[in-house]
């Protein structure tokens, strides 16, 4: 399978690029062609400017060259991998942002001006999966509605095909968790990456 | 007298949450409120949370690029977030704007040894989204109301413990008419009139 990964934190050394490199692992033992997206490492800019966003329900709504390259990689993916931290119970800012530049009409959907639909544009991925820790223990993630998962689960699940599975890796209560655990994390992460399909 | 901070987030002066912008402020000035407005893209806000900011992300106070922000944040008792919603949340500029500005000594501190933060925003009682939605409200609960959940729970539970929050939403936008629209407008200037 093609897979795209895409990890968005600032600092190199965090624990998530080494989850990351680990789910990359997983995926070449397994045969898989992997590219990744490295959002922070590769200056991707956060925010939609008003030239973007005024080009969006045009014919071209991609206008940067990093945003077209990335949207390129998406096209050809049968698996999606997003590898990031929550914060405030959501996406970091940066994979937000990539959400909103880089899956644009086009891309992740097509809007039909006429009757106001979305139809959507990603049928051959064949599985989401999503990589994240948090701060919190997992009982107060639920209350929250941990929305960074609803948002990688359900609307953008939407824009998938019908046969389009999805994944959650995810380790809670972090600032507490002991080096034992995060080894273990990490190597579930590797494993299961490993036996995807 | 109502401290409000109105954060307003879109990159597009001509745009409706512009107006919708305009019409919140309206509701607040005919309550007599003290009002401060953030206009993100304007102010040429930069949401990226940097690597240094990682590192030190338990010590407390804000970075200094940002420390006008925290020190509104922590002036008012009303927030009122304009925004367009967008894959069912918070734009990431505004995203950026909490992550960056919301942080230990802000909004929250960790005590040692624990993962249960404690809020530090008791000064905001009332916590208002006002946001358009280019899709119909039932697609919005399949996607499960995620910019919705993070202002009534997320961001509400670092704020009063009695704060109450107030959603104010506009959904299906993209194909809507002129006359909702107005009615929208009208009621959002309705509604933050009565807030104070």
């Amino acid at each position: 399978m093609r897979v795209a990964v895409v990890v968005a934190h600032p600092a190199v050394e965090s624990f998530c690029h080494h989850l990351a490199s680990r789910a990359v692992t997983g995926l070449r033992a397994a045969g898989h062609d992997v590219t990744v997206l490295d959002l922070c490492a590769d200056g991707f800019r956060v925010a939609m400017s008003a030239t973007e966003r005024e080009a969006y329900h045009g014919d071209t709504p991609v206008l940067d060259p990093l945003v077209a390259a990335h949207a390129e990689v998406v096209r050809n993916a049968e698996t999606l991998v997003f590898v990031y931290p929550t914060w405030w119970s959501g996406l970091p800012a940066v994979l937000k942002g990539w959400l909103e530049r880089v899956l644009v009409p086009g891309v992740a959907f097509v809007f039909d001006e006429r009757t106001g639909r979305v139809r959507p544009g990603l049928g051959g991925v064949r599985h989401i999966v999503g990589i994240s820790t948090y701060g919190s223990p997992r009982s107060y993630v639920s209350l929250v509605n941990d929305n960074g998962r609803r948002i990688i689960t359900r609307a953008l699940r939407m824009s998938c095909g019908i046969r389009t599975r999805t994944h959650w890796i995810g380790l809670y209560a972090i600032d507490t968790s002991t080096d034992t655990e995060r080894r273990e994390f990490a190597a579930r992460v590797e494993r299961e990456l490993a036996a995807l399909r | 007298m109502t401290r409000a901070l109105v954060v307003y987030c879109h990159p597009v002066e001509t745009s409706f949450v512009a107006a919708v912008r305009d019409r919140a402020v309206a509701g607040l000035q005919r309550a007599g409120a003290d009002i401060r407005v953030t206009d993100l893209h304007a102010d040429g806000f930069d949401p990226a949370f940097t690597a240094d900011e990682h590192v030190n992300h338990l010590r407390p106070g804000p970075d200094p690029s940002v420390a006008e922000s925290a020190s509104d944040l922590a002036w008012c008792d009303t927030l009122v977030l304009v925004y367009p919603t967008w894959w069912s949340a918070q734009p990431a500029m505004l995203k950026g704007w909490i992550d960056r500005v919301w942080v230990s000594g802000v909004a929250w501190s960790l005590p040692p040894g624990s993962n249960r933060l404690r809020p530090e925003l008791r000064n905001v009682r009332r916590l208002v989204a006002v946001t358009t939605h280019g899709s119909p409200k039932w697609i919005n609960m399949l996607e499960g109301e995620a910019g919705k959940r993070t202002l009534t729970r997320s961001l509400r539970s670092m704020c009063h413990p009695l704060s109450r929050t107030t959603w104010l939403a506009m959904y299906g936008v993209d194909t809507s008419s002129e006359r909702r629209r107005t009615a929208f407008l009208d009621r959002v200037e309705r509604r933050l009139a009565r807030l104070a």
